[in-house]
């Protein structure tokens, strides 16, 4: 246990050692915060995806440059009923993702979500096409009907 | 019962609000009376919600499907334990959990402190009481679990299969435990800030609670994490979904606050960072209900867009503008008593280990609300996917874990070269002999190599400095070792209890390392009779059976695990189709669990050539993850006792009387 007469008497040290000290923590404290600050900047770059809906997807597509398409896209809307058909052979998964304005044709091979069915929303990760087809690498459906909305 | 369930909740609205009111009135004007009278709210409210509590749980095992809530989240055929966690599937129970559970806080608090700190409970009450009657109120009028249908249907939804597992039954109240337990050093400290007696009381006194609340969040964490390991499929337990963002933040700057407390009640030290770590963490308990309730981050677990969003962050509003200029307006009196005395010293290992965990906090949050950001600035939603998260954490907690194993090395104050480098030689020598170890054994990634040493650093840190307090004993009590480890944690137990839980959390690390770094997977589809080769498995396919079970049709796949050469057992993923009705199936992950890895087999689909695909993986270690969850809870547990040599050394700092 430190007593309070030994703390005093350290509390009271000359000034400029004092300085000297707090200089050391402040520059070590910037170091840390700076290396987390470039951890951050470094990772954020290609971390990034557009979340876009399929009408602004086809509008970006539309109106700006491919590059800005080129790092990938998140893509959130509903699996058009009627859309969804399963190659058993090839295991390719293809459907629409749409709004209300816009219909985006999906390709996707891997695990499908147990709650994936017609009608329900999905995100698809992955690239769009020049060709207009979106190759998803991943396929996230939401939650099933019972968790039901307010 | 219902409509007892719903004025119960009424009632305890307008109890709460009038104890919030009296206890101030009361406090300011010294009026006794209304005191009394306050503390018996306190009571009323408690005992309320549990009626509310008790009539909602009434409500589902009657399977009265004429409560919406009932009718939504469970249904006849249920099994008793899932008809009892159907309280807290969705958002009316939750925020019915979390009400009841800050009753019975308050009611716990005022029973402990009840010959004690007379001058700040009073405080302590109106904040735990305000925070009720936030809840109540939204209970009460925008969320009420007992809405009734205008009819009453033959049978419920039925609870969501894929919550039919132990780790949801858990997960929530685990979770909330944590949420609503860091709310009581939360209003120790605002009761500190207003009385002005601003001394180590507070923090004293909340030391039990703040390692209550930490805990349960620790557990709570781990048991979602468990619950998407084997029920979600995907083959991991971690996807930094916004959802789990949430619970996880307050437990960085929780984790942050339990060690920064320390150095105050040591050395009077980080006062006023102590109180902004607290405020921080509470507002990011109501933050974490907030995202997984607004609906305003996309997320897997989306549970459904409710209105309640503006009035989570008007409440957030009004807590961070009060407690915050109420800081402001008491800096003057947070003066340190001491200066920070050398670079090497245990305080500033503290210190660092504070600022990494805000650091990372700061990165989690900053990664998940990025999307409303870019939104607002640059009118594009830009989401940011797993991989920021764990570059960013990654090294972040690498130097945490490297910082656990200095910190007991380094004594309080100063610490001398001499004393380093006789502290410092043994854990690095085994830290290394460790590392070639791993090497030889065939591990070759050069992050997962750094991170296992940097354990086995804290591993050997720890058990050389129990070897040398039993050591010690056994020379001066002449105890036989085994007597000897056990009196040295027993007399000591805060900080053995400590050293415990590093080690536990240090399991964790191991497997999510392992799952991280080394994981391998293949996807393949065979006919019967064929091979998948994966690691050192070969897993044969030997068909499908169909069988029914009292709930499902079960659809399995049969595979022989083979390892070098050898039988060593065999496995059966399969997808369960609820019988009667049209359901989605649901997959069944079949895991084989050794201590150095998980055999995890997903069954894809099937042909009618009954041809089969799978998602085969291997993930190492992952089981330390769940054996660390129980060291955890050993190590909370001996932290938790009451402990002599402790009270003496707090009671000569503080005296007796008022803690």
């Amino acid at each position: 246990m430190v007593s309070n007469v030994q703390s005093r008497s350290v509390a009271s040290k000359p000034r400029s050692a004092s300085l000297v000290k707090r200089k050391k923590f402040f520059i070590g404290g910037a170091i840390v915060l700076l290396a987390i600050a470039y951890l951050m900047y470094s990772s954020i770059q290609d971390a990034t995806l557009y979340y876009l809906t399929p009408t602004e997807l086809v509008n970006q597509t539309a109106t700006s440059s491919a590059t800005t398409l080129d790092r990938g896209v998140r893509l959130g809307g509903r699996a058009v009923e009627g859309s969804i058909k399963f190659d058993s052979s090839t295991r390719i998964l293809s459907f629409k993702v749409g709004d209300d304005n816009a219909e985006i044709p999906v390709v996707y091979k891997g695990i499908i979500p147990d709650t994936f069915e017609e009608g329900v929303d999905v995100i698809v990760e992955g690239k769009y096409t020049p060709q207009g087809v979106f190759e998803a690498s991943t396929l996230l459906a939401k939650c099933p009907s019972k968790y039901v909305p307010e | 019962m219902t409509d007892i369930g719903y004025a119960a909740l009424l009632i305890a609205f307008i109890v709460s609000i009038f104890t919030v009111i009296s206890f101030t009135w009361g406090r300011i004007k010294g009026y006794g009376d209304l005191l009394a009278a306050a503390r018996n709210g306190v009571y009323a409210v408690a005992a309320l919600t549990t009626l509310a509590a008790i009539a909602l749980w009434y409500a589902f095992l009657t399977r009265d499907f004429q409560v919406k809530y009932v009718a939504e989240y469970s249904d006849r055929k249920e099994p008793l334990a899932y008809t009892i966690s159907s309280f807290w599937a969705g958002q009316e129970g939750s925020l019915l959990l979390w009400v009841w559970m800050i009753a019975l806080f308050a009611v716990i608090v005022l029973y402990q402190n009840r010959d004690k700190h007379r001058e700040l409970m009073p405080f302590v009450q109106v904040v735990l009481m305000s925070t009720a009657a936030f809840f109540l109120m939204i209970l009460t009028l925008l969320s009420n679990p007992f809405a009734r249908l205008p009819f009453a249907p033959q049978d419920g939804n039925g609870l969501n299969p894929l919550l039919q597992n132990p780790g949801m039954f858990f997960h929530p109240p685990t979770t909330y435990l944590g949420y609503v337990g860091f709310a009581v050093p939360f209003a120790f400290a605002m009761a500190a800030l207003i009385t002005g007696k601003l001394g180590d009381d507070w923090i004293r006194s909340t030391r039990r609670w703040t390692l209550f609340a930490w805990f349960f969040l620790s557990m709570g964490n781990l048991f979602g994490a468990q619950w998407a390991y084997v029920e979600l499929g995907w083959g991991g337990f971690w996807a930094w979904d916004p959802v789990e963002n949430a619970s996880f933040m307050p437990w960085l700057t929780g984790t942050a606050y339990l060690h920064s407390v320390m150095i105050q009640q040591r050395r009077g030290m980080l006062k006023v960072w102590n109180f902004i770590l607290i405020i921080g963490t509470f507002l990011l308990t109501i933050f974490g209900t907030f995202l997984t309730r607004s609906g305003i981050l996309s997320s897997v677990h989306s549970f459904g867009q409710s209105n309640l969003g503006p009035f989570f962050l008007a409440f957030i509003g009004i807590v961070l503008v009060f407690s915050v200029g109420l800081l402001l307006d008491r800096l003057p009196h947070l003066k340190s008593d001491n200066e920070l005395d050398s670079f090497l010293s245990r305080e500033s290992s503290f210190l660092f280990n504070n600022l990494i965990l805000v650091g990372a906090t700061f990165a989690t949050i900053w990664g998940t609300v990025f999307p409303l950001i870019s939104e607002a600035v640059r009118g594009v939603k830009i989401t940011v996917s797993q991989p920021f998260f764990n570059q960013v954490n990654g090294p972040i907690f690498l130097v945490l874990v490297l910082i656990m194993g200095i910190c007991p090395l380094i004594g309080w104050r100063k610490a001398s070269k001499e004393n380093l480098l006789r502290n410092f030689l043994w854990p690095v020598i085994g830290a290394v002999a460790f590392a070639v170890v791993a090497y030889a054994s065939g591990i070759r990634d050069l992050y997962a190599l750094l991170a296992f040493t940097l354990c086995s650093f804290v591993v050997a840190v720890i058990l050389i400095e129990v070897f040398r307090g039993t050591r010690a004993r056994h020379r001066i009590y002449s105890e036989n070792y085994l007597t000897a480890v056990g009196k040295l944690i027993w007399h000591n137990k805060p900080r053995y209890g400590g050293y415990i839980i590093h080690l536990g959390v240090i399991m964790i690390a191991i497997g999510i390392i392992g799952s991280f770094a080394l994981k391998t997977e293949v996807d393949q589809t065979v006919a019967p009779g064929e091979m998948i080769n994966v690691g050192q498995f070969s897993l044969k396919y030997n068909g499908l059976t169909q069988y029914p079970t009292a709930n499902y049709d079960v659809v399995a796949a049969n595979l022989e695990v083979y390892s070098g050469g050898k039988k060593v057992g065999s496995i059966a993923p399969s997808k369960n189709f609820q019988s009667a009705t049209d359901e989605q199936p649901t997959t069944e992950v079949a895991i084989r669990t050794t201590l150095l890895e998980d055999l995890y087999v997903i069954l894809a689909g099937w042909d009618r050539d009954m041809s089969a695909s799978f998602k085969v993986m291997i993930n190492p270690l992952v089981v330390w993850i769940w054996i660390g969850g129980s060291v955890l809870l050993l190590g909370t547990l001996i932290a938790f006792w009451p402990d002599e040599k402790d009270r003496r050394r707090l009671d000569a700092r503080y005296g007796r009387g008022e803690a």
